[in-house]
């Protein structure tokens, strides 16, 4: 299973950041890396308090591997600016995520590791960061 | 990020003047540089020594974070029971101070739970039954600083992600002094001599007005909480293969 969260080669970069806000409870997911994933979303879960994106993943060797991704709840999501419809099965998408350490199709994409986002391919991103926050108050 | 750096130190009044003995509205306590791992969704500061009472407790708990962090666990959130307070205010999440006659609530996005605080004058219970949010009451100091006494605080909740466990006779003493309009200093003094041999002195948090935000129904539901666990949690806590 170790080689499921081999990057594939063309998103092969990996960026350190610090994660000193994640707060999922969950030790299992590598928070410094971030690792891109590219594939067609089958379930978006709009749940309290992990909401959940599925998305199948054509590894190097041709095989699809379901990946599960946590995130946040709906309501840290929606000060993001998302909504129960912003994915749908069949969107193509790639996940910048913090894959768990030991090798399963898991991951952390959310607001507790900056940097982590979804990117359509159209070109569209959809982040973690809380969009109702002044900046001049800050 | 300037404000994650700064966080820490006592804000001062940069936006208008804060309103006469009025907390209401919407407030995000800010990040703070965590002094440890086992700061997490805590009140930070340096941690006192804990009771053998309290040792014995800490020793049975596995946390998702801290040092002792391992995947699984038992923290109590993971199968949706009541986060407690003081640990709610550090989940980030906003909440929302209201005001209305003998009381302040504190509404919380996690569970969507309200914290009452008397403000009748009415003391502290003598020998309450403990209550997952605890008995609070509340007064002005001064014009813009509230201060809550609270305890009765059932002692299965944990004070932080890293399992540091607290008494039913807990007594905290919270500070919340609107320096601004946009800006609250917070400090918070925890008293549970049958838990730790000190008192435990909060790192000192700033929390700013989010008029834009607004808290949801937040709540965490075990049937949904049970289905992610098998489908992400368990897979991402299995053993390396």
């Amino acid at each position: 299973m170790k080689k499921l969260v081999r990057p594939l080669p063309l998103f092969a970069l990996l960026l350190s950041a610090g994660a000193l806000y994640a707060h999922h409870g969950n030790s299992a997911y590598d928070e410094t890396a971030r690792v891109p994933i590219k594939g067609t979303v089958t379930e978006f879960i709009w749940v309290n308090p992990h909401s959940q994106i599925y998305l199948d993943v054509k590894g190097p060797s041709g095989k699809v591997v379901n990946w599960g991704v946590e995130t946040n709840s709906p309501g840290i999501l929606g000060r993001a600016g998302w909504t129960r419809r912003s994915l749908k099965a069949g969107d193509k998408i790639t996940i910048i995520m913090c894959p768990a350490k030991n090798g399963q199709p898991v991951a952390y994409a959310g607001s507790g590791d900056p940097g982590t986002k979804v990117i359509f391919d159209d070109g569209r991103e959809l982040d973690f960061a809380d969009k109702t926050v002044d900046k001049t108050s800050r | 990020m300037s404000s994650v750096a700064s966080a820490q130190a006592p804000s001062k009044g940069a936006s208008g003047p804060a309103p006469r003995r009025d907390l209401s509205g919407v407030w995000a306590v800010q990040p703070a540089r965590e002094t440890s791992e086992d700061d997490k969704q805590s009140p930070g500061g340096e941690i006192p020594p804990m009771t053998a009472w309290a040792k014995a407790r800490y020793d049975l708990e596995k946390p998702g974070y801290g040092k002792r962090a391992a995947p699984g666990g038992n923290d109590p959130i993971l199968q949706c029971d009541p986060m407690g307070f003081p640990r709610i205010l550090y989940f980030p999440a906003p909440f929302e101070f209201a005001q209305i006659p003998g009381r302040v609530l504190q509404m919380f996005e996690r569970d969507h739970v309200v914290r009452e605080i008397r403000t009748d004058g009415r003391a502290l219970p003598e020998d309450p039954d403990p209550l997952w949010y605890g008995y609070s009451v509340g007064k002005w100091v001064d014009d813009t600083t509230f201060v809550v006494e609270s305890t009765g605080y059932d002692d299965r909740t944990w004070l932080g992600a890293a399992g540091f466990p607290h008494s039913e006779t807990m007594h905290l003493e919270e500070r919340y002094q609107r320096v601004d309009q946009d800006t609250i200093n917070f400090t918070l003094r925890i008293d549970d001599p049958q838990a730790y041999t000190k008192p435990w002195i909060a790192l000192a948090r700033v929390l700013k007005l989010r008029p834009r935000a607004e808290i949801r129904q937040g709540y965490c539901v075990a049937s949904e909480e049970n289905a992610f666990t098998k489908r992400i949690r368990e897979p991402g806590a299995a053993p390396k293969n």
